[in-house]
């Protein structure tokens, strides 16, 4: 009987935790037991919550992937950079190792070798063997949704990964592949005990997906001591974890308090310690109190954006796109509907781009006769009008921003009609390309701007927002892909992005910020991709 | 003898009149769910790399692929089998996530059904008795402040002046203090099981995130039924028996007992509606308050295109509607005989 099958049947009172702390946590003490223990203690509230405890499963929320962080280790991961007193950001050209003592890469960079660390266990004492890493991505690379993303750091085949010896662990690439590392720091490639979750395979299930999904089977710094879906997750902290510092905090408990107003008063009590996704207001009466502080680091991975349908009339016209760019209310968007908190992403000074970094600005501002003047040149000079759409989800900040744009929009003669859209639906629509002219949010894994370029500007999926075709854009891509000289990679992203400046497959307004607020005292908050909590560096000062 | 399986009778008469109301809101709620605009699969696939193979492969896992008719017998036979579906949102069973949220909404909506019948009886009686007095002016108030005020925002202004300004109530989030481990589980309900296993923190701290979410609710659920114990007890004081008991100068106590009695049957009416109400419509408390109730749950699941835990919440809330008809019906053969005989 493992711990949370005991916590959730409640049975008698029978001692199973192999830990002293655990063990009193789970037989019920009152609330002394835990006083003594606030300044171990952090409580995280969010909007919403994990739903699976498989960093392989499919469809699994945003929330869960914090889980995946803290429960189980990987063979490396980002290593972190200061960007505030207290604060910190991933490191993605930099990576540390978690489970691998060390790792090196052979000269033609095809062949990876990872010394891994003796003394790892798993939760339950097992130790942490090449053989549980072997089987962990011989998994990954085999269930759907795992499978799709390691596939881009050229991670695709079983027969790439070769135990060694107990303690050496090797993966073999067709080619070198700088996606490689980065996929490895993600928690795709967690290390899952293969031996407990291989007792529950079964012929239909020979990964027993279903009893991973409920049974985190990992050996990272904290252990799952209760997971209730939908409400909350407690962590206790795996004082046999050997993969990095030990963690101060001691027990972690992640709650869903879906009203903003409330996680704001929990944490204004100090009932809480950390606030997740608060809308703009609530982050700007935040920053002027001394009671919590507001973490903002800017997600360089990630863009707001309107983008339209650049296969259906009138959108399929580049001058109509461009006549949009010039006429949209850059910087009243960003200061009403997100209160000024972003980076522009507008008002470039040339049409050249200063760099193959991207998102970057764009070289188009408010700029009206401009605008009137290419509806004219298509032909459209009296205007014309479309429908303009938002996800409701996205409402806080989408709803004012579509009224200034309807409002700017009016005035070169394109009258939008505003349409809410449920969020169930809004996949739907997206996928099958419905929507002539919308506002979004997105993100991609990683910073390299050609894979940015690839997700976001070509192909038949929903990512490509604009269903933008350009087979120069393409094929630039393409060869950036496994372009080694830096020069010449640099050479063809700026060439893309000048195609992407001048095309107009959608236009950014600017790059959103991961926003959180903090107790004062609550050091060493860590910023992922993922835009979770890792317990693992906090501390309280 | 007779009447015991008359009794008997009438319950079976009953439940069986329920099975096709249930089939048709099984029915209902299946091609309501799945004429939705929005796709599961596309949802699901939400990953920055799913293309329109993978949309289609979750499609046909979740059976979605196949003919309307063809996936609503499937559902049947499994809901016949016992199985309610998976939830994606959660990633459980939606029996056992319904299982495990029922007791929250019960134990809630039964404490805020006593506060309301509490507060609602007495002061209706007391108006109808005082026409026109303090008493009956109070009423008016309460009952007209309840129902329009919006239930979200009497939520949040109680949260504000109670927890936040004075710190009175407990943090409004979930039904006991995440820091303390919870009862052992035996009925669900909380302040039972707390009792039960004599853990008087648990007891103390469940009962104070009660008390707010219990308050906002019954001061919604107020109006109708003291308005309808008002109006019931005064048509009942002008009535004729009335007055005749009165001329035959019966004492003034039992004067008011049997006008108390003959007043109840339409509030007990009122009552189990007011309650059946509750029971479906505190999804806005529970999302303010963080309650992991019913209500909550099928919300989020609509949101996120989550079809079987929807079909499932409202298949539990009619099973849960017919059981509280039934109750009021027997409770109606209890109070006046008659409403029995003819049923």
């Amino acid at each position: 009987m493992d711990r949370r099958s005991f916590i959730q049947q409640g049975t008698a009172f029978v001692s199973v935790g192999t830990t002293g702390a655990i063990a009193t946590a789970g037989l019920g003490l009152p609330l002394s037991a835990f006083a003594q223990s606030r300044k171990e203690t952090v409580r995280v509230l969010a909007e919403g919550a994990p739903n699976s405890q498989d960093p392989h499963g499919e469809g699994v929320s945003r929330e869960s992937l914090g889980l995946f962080t803290n429960v189980y280790d990987r063979l490396i991961n980002f290593d972190r950079v200061q960007v505030s007193p207290g604060v910190f950001k991933y490191d993605y050209a930099r990576f540390r190792g978690e489970l691998a003592e060390s790792f090196e890469q052979s000269a033609d960079g095809r062949t990876l070798t990872f010394k891994l660390r003796r003394d790892a266990t798993f939760h339950d004492g097992k130790p942490v063997t090449a053989a549980d890493v072997k089987w962990s991505l011989d998994r990954a690379v085999s269930l759907p949704a795992s499978k799709r993303q390691l596939a881009t750091g050229s991670l695709e085949n079983p027969a790439q990964f070769n135990v060694v010896d107990p303690h050496t662990f090797r993966i073999t690439l067709p080619r070198a592949d700088r996606y490689t590392l980065p996929n490895l720091a993600l928690f795709f490639a967690s290390v899952l005990n293969s031996e407990l979750a291989r007792s529950h395979a079964t012929a239909a299930d020979p990964w027993a997906a279903d009893w991973v999904k409920a049974n985190a089977v990992g050996g990272g710094a904290y252990r799952v001591e209760n997971f209730t879906p939908g409400q909350q997750v407690i962590y206790a902290r795996f004082d046999g974890w050997k993969s990095g510092a030990p963690p101060q905090v001691r027990r972690a408990v992640f709650q869903v308090v879906p009203s903003a107003s409330n996680r704001v008063a929990a944490l204004l009590k100090g009932d809480a310690d950390v606030a997740l996704q608060l809308p703009p207001k609530d982050l700007d009466a935040l920053t002027d109190t001394t009671r919590a502080k507001v973490v903002s680091v800017p997600v360089t991975t990630s863009f707001r954006f309107v983008a339209f349908n650049t296969q259906a009339k009138p959108f399929d016209d580049v001058r109509v796109r461009q006549a949009i760019a010039y006429a949209l209310p850059y910087t009243s968007l960003l200061r009403g509907a997100n209160l000024g908190r972003g980076e522009p992403l507008f008002g470039a000074k040339s049409a050249k781009p200063a760099s193959s970094r991207f998102p970057q600005p764009y070289p188009y501002e408010t700029q009206l006769l401009r605008a009137r003047e290419l509806l004219a040149q298509a032909g459209l000079a009296k205007g014309f009008k479309t429908s303009f759409s938002y996800n409701v989800g996205d409402a806080t900040l989408a709803e004012p921003a579509a009224l200034l744009i309807q409002e700017a929009l009016g005035k070169i003669g394109i009258e939008l009609s505003i349409e809410k859209v449920p969020g169930a639906q809004w996949g739907t629509l997206q996928t099958e390309k419905k929507l002539p002219f919308f506002i979004d949010s997105s993100s991609a894994w990683f910073n390299d701007p050609d894979y940015f370029l690839r997700i976001f500007f070509q192909g038949d999926w929903r990512w490509n927002f604009g269903s933008f075709k350009n087979d120069e854009l393409a094929r630039l891509v393409e060869q950036a892909r496994w372009e080694t000289d830096r020069v010449k990679y640099d050479r063809a992203i700026q060439r893309a992005i000048e195609i992407a400046f001048d095309q107009v497959p959608l236009v950014p307004l600017w790059l959103p910020s991961f926003e959180a607020a903090l107790q004062p005292d609550l050091q060493g908050f860590t910023y992922y991709i993922h835009g979770q909590v890792d317990f693992r560096p906090l501390t309280r000062s | 003898m007779s009447t015991g399986g008359n009794f008997a009778g009438r319950v079976g008469a009953r439940v069986l009149a329920t099975v096709p109301v249930l089939l048709g809101a099984v029915v209902f709620t299946f091609l309501l769910t799945h004429v939705l605009p929005g796709d599961p699969a596309a949802f699901l696939a939400s990953g920055p790399s799913a293309g329109p193979a993978e949309i289609a492969q979750i499609r046909a896992r979740m059976g979605l692929d196949q003919p309307l008719p063809m996936q609503l017998w499937h559902y049947l036979v499994a809901l016949a089998q016992g199985g309610w579906g998976q939830s994606h949102t959660t990633g459980q069973p939606v029996w056992t996530d319904l299982r495990q949220r029922l007791p929250a909404t019960l134990e809630l909506t039964f404490i805020a059904f006593a506060l309301t019948l509490a507060i609602a009886l007495p002061l209706g009686a007391a108006a109808a008795l005082r026409p026109r007095s303090v008493w009956d002016r109070a009423c008016t108030l309460l009952t007209v402040g309840g129902s329009c005020m919006p239930t979200f925002v009497i939520a949040l202004l109680l949260v504000y002046v109670f927890y936040f300004l004075l710190g009175w109530a407990p943090e409004p989030t979930g039904r006991i203090d995440a820091m303390l481990a919870p009862p052992p589980a035996v009925t669900g309900f909380l302040l039972i099981d707390a009792a039960l296993a004599g853990r008087w923190d648990a007891l103390a701290s469940a009962a104070g995130r009660l008390l707010l979410p219990a308050v906002a609710m019954a001061l919604f659920s107020l109006a109708p039924v003291a308005r309808l114990m008002r109006a019931s007890l005064l048509g009942v004081l002008r009535s004729d028996p009335v007055r005749t008991a009165r001329a035959l100068g019966l004492p003034r106590r039992a004067v008011l007992a049997s006008a108390l009695h003959l007043a109840l049957l339409p509030v007990v009416t009122g009552a189990g509606m007011v309650f059946s109400y509750m029971l479906s419509a505190n999804v806005v408390i529970e999302k303010v308050f963080a309650w992991p109730g019913i209500g909550s749950y099928a919300l989020d699941a609509l949101l996120a295109a989550d079809h079987a835990p929807l079909q499932g919440f409202v298949l539990l809330v009619a099973l849960l509607f017919v059981a509280v008809n039934l109750g009021v019906d027997l409770l109606h053969g209890r109070i006046d005989p008659r409403a029995g005989a003819d049923a």
